[in-house]
Order: structure tokens, then C-alpha cells, then sequence
């Protein structure tokens, strides 16, 4: 074993603290925490926030001489409605864009699996950054109008008390859909920007495959290439909301961009890649 | 257990090779040894197979005894501080250590014990809270080294720390790696300038075309230099009277003519070049400027090629 002399530093107490993928997820949220960009996509979300709010009141009390009434499986899965969720998608695509990119851009990971950091850990980081991100964002627009529903009409409030427990799972479904493809998108691109890029391309470039397809075809079940259209069908079939993707082009359209991405993700995260 | 050992590793990328099959030992007992070899060579091939980040191709490769492909216990006693000088440039120094410590493992008071002694000892520590955009080159070098010194690494594996450095960087670099060197880490100093390793080490490994040339001392580099003719361009007003000079003085294997200049190819310029500089002071031809064609490690490695052959 080496001596080391008295003025070298000692050893530190090595093998405490957090797993590193849990290292690398909390250094992602700080960084993004102190973006100026969050500032304006945290004011877009509270407006969309307010208004979806002030619907629970006003919306049902229109017809209903002034009560509040239970409302149908369209306005429960129209918490989680397309201007959320489009908004969603911008975000997501602005900060999933640059998690992987970023690394290539400054060579961080071959760094990274130069310490005591797997493949694994790395893609669990980033993957809890851009999964988390958006399921966190949704979930005040699930419990926010539920709890206020709750309080103010009971179980004949507008918002279902079973609410939570239908669009939760939609909410994660949606969550994990955009983080994928967005973590995919960026770990095709060699910096942040063509991250962002690459993942509003592939979102609207899915997008208008499917609506051409389901035009060509006359099968709006096409519509499932669709990521946008994915995920704002999850919120409707898990609240029983007709629309124009049933369970199985729902399912088999999301497991297909979940694994293609994953493995997109997993190949390009390769030290071997990581090296190139 | 020695330091470091290679047996028959290669490391192949698809179709290319990086490294061919190689062995190798160092010893443990610290101190620095030097990479070389031009670029292409296979260093930074060697280097990502000792610091685990690829598993060999071929054969075995042992850091302290163990393979360190994935190897928790082998990765947190290896610092590596990589090539180039690409950081995000609105992070802080001292964030990007911070993380980068908590990646091998350190955490609260361990963390900021190991972090000042550190940013002490690279003398950042007054600095480091800037952010990269704001450090000069030499910074960022220094909090690079920072980063492979942190988790109190006993192996730190440098690729070509000199790049882009000034001068006065370069030196303050060398004094810091001579100073860790002198309390016992084991530092691998990957360059492809012989004369950087050469200020650092005396034990050097010399890479070409993904395998091991030759592994021992500078003197023994050097004199390979002395053993092969050495061509040397004089700039002179008169070419002639220098060639004049040249054909009449022992040692000289060949000469050509070019415009305003001769090439003279000298068996020993250890024994040579103070006979020119004799020469040039008596005044014996006009005299502008000297430039060595072939005293550089492209050079050697062409030697050592050719003594392998």
C-alpha cells in the first residue's frame, strides 16, 4: 500500500451519501431550478393552473342555479386537457432535451463512468429528472380541483372523488411517454439545443405521420404514432371518456415509443458510445 | 501486486483497433510515469481501459491488483482527469466538485473536509466558487486535477494535461504533479511531447499505432537519437560555404542543397552541434537561423519502427 505523507490529504471517508443515480438526479433539478426559463413556464402553468381552478366553480354552476354539480368523464379528463399537456410537451422537451446532450456536448460522461457510476445509474438519473419533471408538474392539476371539489360539494362535487386514483396512473403514463422521448431525442443530439429541437421534431413529426396515415387510411387508430395524441388519450380512456383511440392502439402505440426510446437511450448512453 | 498490469489487452472499437495486444507492469512505490507516443497512438486507449471505462477487447487488465471495468472498489482509488477543457460554462468549480466527490461516494463533512484540503492543494481555493465561464484555462486545469484528487485517489491517470496550457501554467502544473508524485501517488501523464515528459519523468512508456514500442528511461530515449542520423536545416545567406564547411567536418552522413538554406544529416548532433557552435562564432559562413528536421518523437518512433523491423 502507498505511504501517504502528512501533507497530502487524508483519505475521506468514502462509500456515505446518496446512490449515484440519485446524485445526478438531484444535481439536474438544481441546475434546472436556477434556469430563468422555468420562471416563464412556471407562470404559463399557474395560468393555466387558475383557470382549470375557477372552471370547478364556474362551469358547472351555469346551468345549475348555483350549485355546484357532478360532472361527466370529458371534464375529468379535461383536468389533464390539451393546453396543459401541450405546454407539458414544450417543457419537457426544453429541459429532457438537454439532459443527455448536455453531457455530450462537455464530455461529462466519460468521466462519469470513470467513478463509481454504471450505465444504469446514469440513465436512472436523468430518467427520474425527465419522468419526475412532468409527472410533478401534473399532478397539482389532478389534486388541486379534486381537493377544492371536495370541499366545497363533497363526493356531488364536479371533480369525481375517484379522480386521483384514474388520472394518476394517466398522469404517470404521460410522464414516462414524454421523458423517454425526450431523453431519446437528446441523446441524439450533440448539444442542448438540437436536443430541444430534436424532441419538438420527433413529437410533431410523429404527430403528422399519424394524421396522415389516419387520413390515407381512413383509421384514426393511426392516430397512435401520435405522442401528443398518446397523451392526451391516457386521461380520457382511464376517466371513460369517448375518443377516438381506444385501450389497444393506446397501449401498443405507447409501448412501442417506450421501448424504441429506451433502447435509442440505453445504445447512445454506452460508455463505448460515451467514448466515441 | 504491482501498480498497474497489462497481459496480451486490447481493446478493439467494432472494426478498429485502439490497442493491440500488450504487457506491461509498473511497480507500485509512486512517482510519475509517462505515456508517449503521437497522436493515434493508443493512449487514450490504454488510459480508458486502466480507468474501466471500456473492458478489454482481449486478454486481462489488473489496476491494484483487480480488473476495474465496473469496479467500485478499483474506480474510487483511480482519479482520471480527462482531455480537453469543455465545461458548462454557467456551473460553478466548486458545485461541479461537489457532485463529482459525491459520485465516489463522499458526503457532508467528508465531502467539505476532502474538498478544502483539495482546492488547498491545487491552490483553488479562493476561486473555486466562480463560475467556469470566469476561470482562465489554467483554473479549469487546476480544478480538473481537483476533481481527480478529491476521493483521494492513490492512482491519477492525466491525458494530455499540457494541451492549450501557457507556459506559466505548464510549469505551475508540472510543480503541483512533482509535489503529489514526491508524497507518493502513483501519476500515468499521457502527451505526445517528449520533451514535457521528459521534465516531469524519467520512466516512460512510448505508444505507436496501438502498441507498445518500448517501455524504459528518457536517457535511453534520447540516445536512440544518437544512435540514427539527425537532419538539420541551416538558413544561410551562403548555403555553399556552409556545405563547404560541413564536408570537411567529421560525423556528417549526407548533405542536400535547398533554396537558401542546406540540410545537413549529422550521425551524433551531441558531438556536432558545439563544433558548429565553434564555428558559427569564428565567423566561418554567414549564418541566419537552425532548425532540427527530425528531433521530435514522430522521429523516434520512426527509429523505433525501424529497429523493430
Amino acid at each position: 500500500m502507498p505511504i501517504h505523507a502528512p501533507s497530502l490529504p487524508p483519505h475521506p471517508i468514502q462509500g456515505q451519501g446518496l446512490p449515484a443515480a440519485l446524485v445526478l438526479g438531484r444535481f439536474e433539478v438544481r441546475r434546472i431550478l436556477r434556469q430563468r426559463l422555468g420562471r416563464f413556464f412556471g407562470f404559463a402553468f399557474a395560468l393555466v393552473l387558475l383557470v382549470e381552478l375557477a372552471l370547478v366553480y364556474f362551469k358547472p354552476m351555469a346551468g345549475a342555479g348555483g350549485q355546484l354539480l357532478p360532472q361527466g368523464a370529458d371534464f375529468q379528463a379535461g383536468l389533464l386537457g390539451k393546453a396543459l399537456l401541450f405546454l407539458l410537451w414544450l417543457q419537457v422537451a426544453q429541459v429532457g432535451g438537454g439532459l443527455v446532450a448536455r453531457d455530450t456536448l462537455y464530455r461529462i460522461r466519460p468521466l462519469l463512468y470513470a467513478h463509481p457510476v454504471r450505465p444504469l445509474d446514469y440513465l436512472l438519473g436523468k430518467g427520474m429528472v425527465a419522468v419526475g419533471i412532468p409527472l410533478l408538474i401534473q399532478l397539482p392539476f389532478i389534486l388541486l380541483p379534486w381537493g377544492l371539489s371536495l370541499l366545497s360539494a363533497g363526493a356531488q362535487g364536479p371533480v369525481w372523488p375517484t379522480a386521483p386514483l384514474r388520472l394518476i396512473p394517466a398522469a404517470l403514463v404521460v410522464a414516462l411517454l414524454m421523458g423517454l422521448i425526450t431523453l431519446g431525442a437528446s441523446s441524439l443530439a450533440s448539444t442542448p439545443r438540437g436536443g430541444f429541437a430534436w424532441a419538438l421534431g420527433l413529437v410533431l413529426g410523429f404527430g403528422a405521420l399519424g394524421t396522415l396515415l389516419s387520413g390515407l387510411l381512413s383509421d384514426p387508430r393511426w392516430g397512435a404514432l401520435s405522442p401528443m395524441a398518446l397523451a392526451q388519450a391516457w386521461p380520457r380512456l382511464c376517466c371513460g371518456a369517448p375518443g377516438d383511440l381506444g385501450w389497444f392502439p393506446t397501449g401498443l402505440g405507447t409501448l412501442v415509443h417506450l421501448g424504441f426510446w429506451l433502447g435509442v437511450v440505453v445504445l447512445r448512453t454506452r460508455p463505448a458510445e460515451a467514448l466515441a | 501486486m504491482s501498480l498497474l498490469s497489462l497481459d496480451r489487452a486490447s481493446l478493439r472499437y467494432g472494426d478498429i483497433l485502439g490497442l493491440s495486444p500488450t504487457s506491461f507492469s509498473l511497480p507500485l512505490g509512486g512517482g510519475i510515469t509517462g505515456l508517449l507516443g503521437p497522436n493515434g497512438a493508443g493512449k487514450s486507449s490504454l488510459i480508458q481501459l486502466l480507468c474501466g471505462l471500456l473492458p478489454p477487447s482481449g486478454g486481462e487488465v489488473r489496476v491494484f491488483g483487480e480488473a476495474p471495468y465496473r469496479n467500485p472498489a478499483i474506480l474510487g482509488r483511480i482519479g482520471l482527469v480527462p482531455e480537453g477543457d469543455r465545461f458548462p460554462t454557467g456551473l460553478r468549480g466548486d458545485r461541479w466538485l461537489r457532485m463529482m466527490g459525491r459520485l465516489s461516494g463522499l458526503e457532508g463533512q467528508a465531502l467539505e473536509t476532502a474538498l478544502g484540503a483539495t482546492l488547498d492543494l491545487v491552490g483553488m481555493t479562493d476561486r473555486a466558487h466562480l463560475p467556469f465561464s470566469a476561470m482562465s484555462k489554467g483554473m479549469r486545469q487546476r480544478i480538473r486535477l481537483a476533481q481527480g484528487l478529491l476521493h483521494g485517489s492513490d492512482l491519477l491517470v492525466l491525458d494530455e494535461p499540457f494541451n492549450g496550457l501557457d507556459p506559466e501554467g505548464r510549469l505551475e502544473l508540472m510543480e503541483t504533479l512533482r509535489g503529489l508524485a514526491g508524497q507518493g501517488r502513483h501519476i500515468l501523464v499521457s502527451s505526445h511531447i517528449l520533451g514535457e515528459v521528459a521534465q516531469l519523468t524519467d520512466r516512460i512508456l512510448l505508444l505507436l499505432r496501438g502498441r507498445l514500442l518500448a517501455e524504459g528511461s528518457v536517457t535511453e530515449i534520447r540516445a536512440l537519437l544518437d544512435r540514427h542520423p539527425v537532419e538539420l536545416r541551416v538558413h544561410s545567406e551562403d548555403p555553399r560555404a556552409v556545405a563547404r564547411w560541413a564536408v570537411e567536418e567529421a560525423g556528417l552522413a549526407g548533405l542536400r542543397m535547398e533554396a537558401g538554406a542546406v540540410v545537413l544529416s549529422v550521425g551524433s548532433p551531441r558531438a556536432f552541434l558545439p563544433r558548429f557552435q565553434d564555428a558559427v562564432a569564428r565567423g566561418a559562413f554567414p549564418f541566419t537561423a537552425l532548425s532540427p528536421l527530425d528531433l521530435d518523437l514522430d522521429a523516434v518512433f520512426h527509429y523505433l519502427v525501424q529497429d523493430h523491423a
